[in-house]
């Protein structure tokens, strides 16, 4: 039985005031060393305000949040200014190799929603090995994920399906992953491309497993509109372009849900897809220290507070979700091993671009 | 008594005469300057494509990976196809619109005039996104109206296609042949025309049969010019064809660039685009005869406006039609979309909001920097590009080296490389060390600077030709050098029109992303590789207000180009 | 005592030959006219005089000092010349004033002692009242004085001019003639004065300098020049000419229906052989009847076979009875002949001279 969210206008009263909140926290915290960091913590600090800056490539979610991370770390960090770049996961990645390339690196924090990425960066030993205190908190299920170190996992989200509401009624909206296949769905499916999409790399991936790929061919045929990110399915589903979306975000889409757009959430009866999305530090960035004390943010108290609020999964036990929306203990979730994910994304694609042209 | 102040004495303290101008340093940089803008990332290029990536040995795997495969001969067929279908639907939109207003007496031509200005400022990939808001085949508010008014239960029209690539490319394209054509058209002398009508011949087909054939050169060059942007476009088709589940040649080589990035593929690819591009122009040579860009000879003559009667409000309606699609209609709902909470919505007061606007200049961190970056590094190029083919100009109109109609021609020649082609040549070049310029601003600034040197370089050399070589030669004459020369007399003389092309150079820099795409590092980005990162998540109420942004400071730019220039500006052919 | 001097001085362009082998000497204070039809290598000459072109043989040197050769050349500026262009090359983003002061200025002579100068030789070329305007506003003779004062003011060792009247109507033409006449008698600088138009250079300069495909044929003073050409193209571009043909025979040249006495033809002893003659239309007469036999003018009996009436006098072509010979003779305006009329010719063997490039009798110059 599928539990559905639909927006109330509680709830959107609920996430407006929580972000009020925090925009009224922001401006009035304090610009100092905080009394309550570790000794640790401080001494990073003292090292990365000499460094005076940081640049963090994030694919983890959309712009608007990591907007919000970065300025709740330089809130936090007062004197340390972060560079934040949001794209899509193949995006960053490609930036990130080009700049291997020429030898000139400019990204310091690297977070991408493929984890096939962190496995091919560590075998080419181009990580550093950074064991942050925070990594040490999170909840289990986020843990160990790279016992050596060198990447831990930052961000976790959902991906299900999602559905006009104006447009299509939520019990006739599909509710397993299956249902995509129904000809009834033609020309009305939205979905993000693996070639730039880590969530949708995931996704594919995860659906082979499942299906095989005939699943996909069944589902060309259903004509899908094909975006890039797979928060253009929230896009075109708002403006009413299609209707249902076949990789849907959960963050994303509870996000515009509770900016007042006619969505609701699927999630399907065999198994919403858990994303794991990791961050890791490159190897001779140019400010290593400002580096270390990112990482140590993304995994603490503060940093889940902003991704509970923008939707996301909590790392910390001691952030619990409010504002009533579905997060992964609520649903039966189902993902793929990182060895299938890393030999899997780059196939997918090709497979991908045979069957869907693009 | 003469004043012997001058002459003799530094001939003596040299001991011989000497046959070097001092200025003669200065151009010699300025020569270097141009073979490494332009001979060394073209010559990289061709290098690159066939090397093998790790060792750098000669190949052709890469012409073979490039080819030997449908999908990526398909894309170079779609390429085309835009190409041809964007030529010919700029033509049917520029050429009826430029004749109007040059030989007819079709009212409301001031209008018309700044709605072409503003299809010529607006940047192709935010026409694709006002397009993808008007037609989206379920969304877009074209489709609504249809719906509503028809009672049917779809909309008719599929911006999602290649005929809709072909109208948003179209739209902005037609003004280059407007241009060309209107400017040509200036010089044909009505007595062409009467002499025409005293044997017979109507309006129409005075029009058919003498005056258009009598600016065809112009036409065909503005044709040329509009296929081969569109065949190396990228912003546009990559918003418009990857949904239509197309590719086209950039998008393709764009696919090259990611990970693992197969710079030397990329490079093979690439080259089908210079091919096609000296063919146009060897093409046009041939039609055109020894003519080239010669429109009309002989003095104009007077030029009296025809009356078209009754038939000049359907002339207007179709400036207006034309006028409504690449300006009017896109650019409303964009800026319905930078002020709106959720676009979708509508235009309901209720939706009406700043935030997007506050969210760009105020809390995303990046939007301050890269408008300033943007609008800093087009300028840095305007100058530089002004600068560098203002030197070429003058070497080359006095012939101070031998072969100084090469150095012409390699001003000219990025003209042939498409910009995305250009940027990885770029890429190749420069990326890595020993120069190490990836992802700095220097590197987009020359890139950039390559890319439109031939619009600085053609509006340098005419300016050149207007002065009177006597000018300088008089200052000689009386004692001073070349230098003094140029900062006296000719500098002041060429105010006006330098100030014109350094406008021609700023517009088309400050919106370029076909070869910013690849080049753009975190610290330099520049809005249109941000309007194009934001179209990737939908966001697009702050994508509007972004190339909201963009557009108002690209207008008031070209405003203030229109106060000092005077009505010319840009309605004059600099070719 | 020379100023500028011109030896061997050649220029090729590619394959073409424009200026070939010049030698010309030129005296202080002289005003010498580079004269002859268009492509005939005057301009080249005068610009690199200038030094704005090199020649590619030859030198060119000014009191001694060698200023142009194929080695190298000094540049126009330090030269001390002075230039008037075709184009006159006002600039007009300054004012008369400015334009004028300009070379001054260069020569670091002090603003007050700048200003004086200026003012007074605006005086001179009547501009004084217009030293505030800009060119835009002033007519093609006053550009032209501008030109002329500014070039003028700095003293320069040797003034140019490259056709300056060519872009003047007649009238305006005729005054600043003299004009520049006038300057140069008032200030004695060495001129060189390219021009395509014989009756300029003949009222302004001390010595012509006839050049045609890129050679000079005869330098001269204008009366030298009109009275005793030497070549059949000087005869033919000053002033209009006959071509004769005569034949030496002991003491007598004989033409195609008389002879003349070879004792009365100017340097006459010397000749031998076929000699060509020009013969100019004024110096011939034409008389009703044969006058008494004077001195050594021959006097044929003509046919008058055309005549022209052209207000101060008539153009006849006449034919002697006894022969076939074209001659193309003036009078003045009150004597009236008939075409096909018979009447006396004489002519004045002082005003035969013979030239050299001869040729077969051919019709006169129309």
């Amino acid at each position: 039985m599928t539990r559905i969210f639909a927006a109330t206008r509680r709830d959107v009263l609920a996430g407006g005031s929580a972000a009020l909140a925090v925009g009224l926290g922001a401006t009035l915290a304090p610009r100092a060393a905080r009394a309550d960091m570790t000794p640790h913590e401080k001494e990073l600090y003292e090292a990365a305000r000499k460094e005076g800056e940081l640049t963090w490539y994030t694919t983890h979610s959309d712009d608007v949040t990591a907007q919000a991370l970065g300025r709740k770390f330089e809130q936090l960090y007062p004197g340390i200014k972060c560079n934040v770049v949001r794209t899509t996961a193949q995006v960053a990645f490609q930036r990130v190799a080009q700049e291997l390339k020429a030898g000139a690196m400019q990204v310091d924090v690297f977070s991408s929603t493929d984890i096939g990425h962190y496995v091919y960066l560590k075998d080419k030993k181009l990580l550093e090995k950074y064991v942050p205190e925070s990594s040490t908190k999170v909840l289990d299920i986020y843990k160990g994920y790279d016992p050596d170190g060198y990447y831990f996992v930052t961000s976790a989200g959902l991906i299900g399906m999602s559905c006009n509401t104006a447009k299509v009624k939520l019990a006739d909206a599909p509710t397993n992953w299956t249902g995509l296949i129904d000809a009834k769905w033609k020309d009305q499916i939205a979905l993000g491309h693996p070639a730039f999409s880590g969530y949708v790399g995931t996704w594919v991936v995860t659906l082979r497993k499942l299906y095989g790929w005939d699943f996909f061919e069944k589902l060309a045929k259903n004509n899908p509109r094909v975006g890039r990110s797979i928060n253009d399915t929230v896009t075109l589903l708002n403006s009413g372009e299609s209707t249902i979306a076949g990789t849907a975000a959960n963050n994303s889409t509870v996000e515009s849900l509770r900016k007042g757009n006619p969505l609701a959430m699927i999630y399907p009866t065999d198994g919403t897809v858990l994303i794991l999305a990791p961050s890791g530090i490159m190897k001779g960035v140019r400010h290593p220290n400002a580096a270390r004390l990112h990482m140590e943010f993304l995994m603490s108290v503060d940093a889940s507070k902003i991704w509970v609020e923008h939707f996301n999964e909590s790392m910390r036990a001691e952030v619990t979700p409010s504002g009533g929306f579905k997060s992964a203990k609520d649903v039966k979730t189902i993902r793929p091993t990182v060895e299938e994910i890393s030999k899997g994304i780059p196939e997918v694609i090709k497979q991908w671009r045979e069957v869907f042209g693009v | 008594m003469s004043d012997q102040t001058l002459s003799f004495a530094g001939a003596r303290a040299s001991g011989m005469l000497r046959r070097l101008d001092p200025s003669m340093a200065l151009w010699i940089v300025m020569i270097a300057l141009l073979i490494f803008l332009v001979a060394s990332p073209t010559v990289r290029l061709v290098v690159a494509s066939f090397q093998e990536p790790e060792t750098g040995r000669l190949t052709l795997a890469n012409y073979h990976t490039a080819y030997v495969n449908w999908r990526h001969l398909a894309a170079l067929g779609n390429s085309l196809e835009l190409g041809v279908g964007v030529a010919i639907l700029a033509g049917l939109f520029g050429v009826p619109i430029a004749w109007a207003i040059s030989r007819t007496d079709m009212p409301l031509k001031g209008f018309v005039r700044v709605m072409v200005l503003g299809a010529f400022i607006t940047p192709p990939y935010l026409g694709a996104i006002g397009w993808i808001l008007l037609a989206g085949p379920n969304s877009g508010w074209l489709n609504r109206l249809w719906v509503a008014a028809t009672g049917e239960a779809h909309g008719v029209f599929n911006v999602y296609s290649m005929p809709g690539l072909i109208l948003v490319v179209a739209v902005t394209s037609f003004p280059y042949i407007f241009v060309f054509t209107n400017s040509a058209l200036d010089l044909v002398s009505s007595e062409m025309e009467d002499a025409a009508q005293v044997l017979g011949a109507g309006k129409l087909r005075t029009a058919f049969r003498i005056t258009l054939p009598m600016v065809f050169p112009a036409i065909l060059g503005g044709l040329i010019i509009s296929f081969l942007e569109a065949i190396s476009l990228f912003g546009a088709p990559a918003l418009i064809a990857l949904p239509a589940r197309f590719n086209v040649v950039a998008t393709q080589l764009w696919q090259f660039f990611e990970y693992p990035v197969q710079v030397e593929v990329a490079a093979a690819y690439a080259i089908p685009l210079l091919v096609i591009t000296v063919l146009m122009f060897w093409l046009q040579r041939r039609i055109l005869g020894r003519k080239g860009y010669a429109a009309v000879t002989g003095k104009g003559g007077e030029r009296r406006m025809i009356a078209l009667g009754g038939w000049r409000w359907v002339m207007l309606g179709y400036a207006l039609f034309v006028c409504a699609l690449s300006v009017l209609l896109p650019l409303s709902v964009l800026l319905q979309a930078a002020f709106a909470k959720a676009w979708g919505r509508g235009f309901s007061l209720d939706n009406l909001t700043l935030g997007n606007f506050h969210y760009l200049l105020f809390e995303q961190t990046q939007a301050q920097s890269t408008i300033i970056n943007t609008f800093v590094y087009a300028g840095a190029t305007a100058f530089l590009a002004i600068a560098l083919s203002l030197a070429i100009a003058y070497v080359v109109s006095r012939q101070l080296v031998p072969w100084s109609n090469v150095l012409a021609f390699l001003c000219v020649a990025p003209f042939v490389i498409p910009g995305i082609v250009l940027a990885i040549g770029f890429y190749a070049a420069y990326a890595p060390p020993p120069l190490a310029l990836y992802g700095t601003g220097t590197i987009l600034v020359l890139a950039f600077t390559t890319r439109f040197l031939p619009i600085a370089y053609t509006s340098s050399a005419a300016s050149m030709r207007s002065i009177n070589p006597e000018m300088e030669e008089a200052v000689r004459i009386l004692g001073g050098g070349r230098l003094l020369a140029i900062r006296r007399v000719l500098a002041p003389l060429l105010k006006k029109s330098l100030a014109g092309a350094w406008i021609l150079v700023f517009i088309p820099a400050a919106r370029e992303l076909s070869s910013a795409i690849f080049l753009v590092g975190p610290n330099s980005r520049v809005i249109s590789v941000m309007l194009f990162d934001l179209s990737e998540e939908g966001n697009f109420e702050v994508l509007a207000a972004l190339g909201t942004i963009l557009l108002v400071v690209t207008l008031i730019i070209a405003a203030i180009g229109f106060r000092i220039i005077g009505r010319d500006f840009m309605l004059r052919r600099s070719v | 005592m020379t100023k500028l001097v011109l030896r061997g001085v050649e220029r090729r362009f590619g394959s073409t030959l424009a200026v070939a082998g010049l030698d010309l000497d030129i005296r202080p204070g002289e005003f010498v006219s580079l004269l002859g039809p268009s492509g005939c290598g005057k301009t080249t000459t005068l610009r690199m005089i200038a030094g704005f072109i090199d020649p590619t043989a030859g030198t060119i040197e000014m009191d001694g000092k060698v200023l142009s050769s194929p080695a190298g050349s000094l540049p126009p500026e330090r030269r001390d010349m002075s230039m008037i262009f075709q184009s006159y090359a006002i600039w007009p983003n300054m004012t008369v004033e400015q334009n004028v002061a300009f070379g001054l200025e260069l020569r670091r002579i002090s603003a007050d002692e700048v200003r004086r100068r200026v003012r007074e030789m605006l005086e001179v070329v009547h501009m004084g009242h217009l030293a505030g305007r800009y060119p835009a506003e002033l007519s093609g003779g006053q550009q032209q004085r501008v030109a002329l004062a500014r070039a003028i003011v700095i003293k320069p060792s040797v003034l140019l001019l490259d056709e300056p009247l060519s872009n003047l109507d007649a009238n305006l033409r005729e005054e600043m003639r003299f004009e520049i006449k006038r300057l140069h008698d008032e200030f004695r600088i060495t001129t060189v004065y390219v021009t395509h138009d014989q009756a300029e250079a003949m009222v302004t300069s001390d010595r012509i300098a006839v050049m045609n495909q890129g050679r000079i044929e005869q330098v001269d003073d204008p009366h030298t020049l009109y009275t005793r050409p030497r070549t059949r193209f000087v005869a033919g571009f000053i002033g209009r000419s006959n071509f004769i043909d005569g034949t030496c025979n002991g003491a007598e040249i004989a033409f195609d229906a008389f002879a003349v006495a070879r004792a009365a033809i100017v340097d006459g002893a010397a000749l031998a052989g076929k000699v060509t003659f020009s013969v100019r239309p004024q110096s011939m007469r034409l008389a009703r009847t044969p006058g008494p036999p004077a001195g050594n003018r021959p006097q044929v009996e003509v046919r008058i076979v055309e005549r022209a009436y052209l207000g101060e006098f008539w153009d006849y072509v006449v034919v002697p009875a006894a022969g076939r010979t074209r001659l193309r003779v003036t009078t003045p305006p009150l004597e009236v002949y008939q075409k096909g009329e018979t009447a006396w010719l004489q002519l004045d063997p002082e005003q035969m001279t013979p030239i050299t490039d001869g040729a077969t009798v051919t019709t006169p110059p129309g």
